[in-house]
């Protein structure tokens, strides 16, 4: 059982890492753009699915990131990888200015506490345009290949994915997901939830911080309206969700349909996937609230570790 | 860029904040009511906003109606989708774990604003019915925001005679003391939740159609407030719905003396910083409450 997953990984990994060599332009740059998908539900599962604990400004870690990168790639003159690594400094510090006073408390101060950082990062990167370029943005000069992005891109979407995993059968992951169940009976146990909340959540904001970067170098130019935008944070969850919140695979399922439904949706309708991705929450939390893989794994009994 | 700051000017953004304050607290009020009867933060506040926002422009544009008039149809208005959106969505989640409240609403909010982006286009609109000021000694009072504030007060004392005085506010409030004990006392809850949700929607709208005579109207107009609202709570503490209308003042006083001191950039930017620094200190609210 176990050598046959790690075939299939193989075969997986040695086929998308390939796939330049045997396929349209058109099909790595999408391809890309779900690896950053994967990458993104990934990390909003580490804090939200597994703690519970919803975090709805996401992209502001993700825009830190493409901001940090952009500005260390154009004024100081880095190469774009270790730019976009720095990108995973700035945010998870981000993230632990907020998350020391919030995740202290229960409720949900965090939830909204997060709903207001993405106004308030934006404004900040406003404001500060001698930096930031304000409103106009940073331009960042053309790349040759698109490539070594799609590596990049791959990687970072890997690397969730074995965090997520290295989680979830860890003893780390089982403290988070009892904060999850019961986060009383938790401290009671003698859980360090604070802190455990804060260490799942730097993690999780580290990770859009890379990607972040990974996003300024690929679309070349970023301003503050296109970078923080609410849609990407809603994207993570009801990819998150639709997949399956709290399990390793679910995020990598629900990136993967749902960018292909949103690449069909895109040409036909302009506004409408946006209306849908709120109906698919709606509908996911009220009628399916363990996604599509914990369906599946209640129905076949599926291990826990999927 | 120093400009100097004189007293009349802080005077002036203290008079100004106090104002826009008014509309916050009532806004905030209809927030705190529903956290505190079903313990759940209804992240579609501002777009229950954005609809009394519409309907208020709409009957405007339409049919040349006084916006202050189309209050006595917001509100009802919104009262009612409150009611159905409780009824079919929210009633499904309460006592669930948050993160199902708090997703669900998040979900409700996405699909009703897109909603409007697709009928209603994502432009800016103004309802231009009242403008200009008046001075009151060396201090300039906008008079839509005059006019919005004196009509938010009333509408907010108003609420809270009701929950004081008569049956169904008792009940509201015996609810959000102790649900199950309320329970027992032959208070059927969920009707509460209904009504509950009902009022604070009408007063999410009603804050919509204030909001629409002094600044644009847009499908994304209300997504600050939930933000806002939450933050008024903090600041007054939660479960206590005095502190709230408190708590409503003081932001916009914050609000108000960051635009004139620093830049209206930053007015979020200092609130948000103040509710980091509360939550530090007094995670119960300035006035205290329940966590």
């Amino acid at each position: 059982m176990r050598w046959l997953a790690l075939l299939i990984a193989f075969i997986i990994l040695a086929g998308l890492g390939t796939m330049p060599l045997y396929t349209s332009n058109y099909i790595i740059t999408f391809t890309l753009q779900i690896f950053m998908w994967i990458a993104l539900a990934e990390s909003w599962n580490l804090i939200s699915g597994l703690t519970g604990y919803v975090s709805f400004g996401h992209v502001a870690f993700f825009g830190t990131g493409a901001y940090t990168a952009a500005i260390l790639i154009t004024k100081v003159g880095w190469h774009w990888l270790p730019a976009s690594l720095m990108g995973s400094v700035t945010a998870a510090s981000l993230a632990l200015l907020i998350g020391y006073p919030c995740l202290r408390l229960k409720g949900p101060y965090f939830a909204i506490s997060m709903l207001g950082l993405n106004e308030v990062v934006r404004a900040l990167v406003s404001y500060f345009d001698s930096l930031t370029g304000g409103g106009s943005g940073i331009t960042l000069s053309p790349m040759n290949s698109i490539l070594p992005l799609y590596y990049a891109m791959g990687g970072i979407a890997l690397a969730g994915l074995v965090i997520t995993y290295w989680t979830i059968t860890s003893r780390f992951g089982l403290r988070l997901l009892s904060i999850r169940e019961n986060e009383v009976a938790a401290e009671a146990m003698g859980i360090p939830t604070a802190a455990l909340k804060l260490y799942a959540f730097l993690i999780s904001a580290a990770l859009p911080g890379i990607v972040g970067g990974f996003y300024a170098r690929y679309v070349s130019h970023i301003e503050p309206l296109g970078t923080f935008p609410l849609i990407t944070t809603v994207t993570m969850i009801v990819m998150c969700l639709f997949g399956g919140r709290g399990t390793i695979f679910g995020p990598v399922l629900g990136a993967t349909l749902l960018s292909l439904f949103q690449e069909w949706a895109w040409a036909r309708f302009l506004y409408i996937h946006e209306a849908i991705f709120g109906a698919i929450i709606v509908f996911v939390i009220l009628l399916m609230p363990r996604g599509i893989l914990g369906v599946l794994q209640q129905r076949y009994r599926l291990p826990r570790i999927v | 860029m120093t400009i100097q700051i004189t007293g009349t000017m802080l005077l002036q953004g203290i008079v100004s904040g106090l104002l826009s304050g008014g509309v916050y607290a009532m806004i905030a009020l209809g927030m705190a009511l529903i956290f505190g009867v079903m313990r759940v933060i209804n992240v579609a506040h501002g777009t229950l906003l954005m609809l009394g926002g519409f309907t208020t422009y709409w009957l405007f544009a339409l049919y040349g109606l006084n916006p202050f008039f189309s209050l006595l149809i917001s509100f009802p208005l919104l009262f009612l989708v409150g009611l159905l959106l409780q009824r079919f969505f929210v009633s499904r989640v309460v006592g669930a774990p948050e993160l199902s409240s708090l997703i669900l609403t998040f979900g409700l909010s996405i699909f009703i604003t897109n909603m409007a982006v697709m009928s209603w286009t994502s432009d800016y609109r103004s309802v231009e019915f009242l403008t200009g000021s008046f001075l009151l000694g060396p201090i300039a009072i906008s008079k839509p925001r005059l006019v919005t504030f004196s009509f938010a007060l009333l509408i907010t004392v108003a609420a809270f005679l009701f929950l004081n005085n008569t049956k169904i506010g008792k009940a509201i409030r015996a609810t959000s003391q102790h649900r199950e004990l309320a329970q027992v006392c032959g208070i059927n809850v969920r009707r509460i939740d209904m009504i509950t949700f009902g009022l604070a929607s009408g007063l999410a709208g009603a804050g919509g159609s204030l909001i629409s005579i002094m600044f644009s109207v847009f499908p994304e107009m209300g997504r600050g407030y939930v933000f806002k609202s939450f933050l008024v709570i903090v600041f007054g503490g939660a479960g206590n719905y005095p502190g709230a209308f408190l708590g409503g003042l003081i932001l916009g006083i914050v609000e108000a003396l960051t635009s004139l001191l620093l830049s209206a950039q930053l007015s979020e930017v200092t609130a948000y910083v103040l509710l980091v620094v509360l939550l530090l200190l007094r995670p119960t609210g300035l006035l205290g409450g329940r966590t």
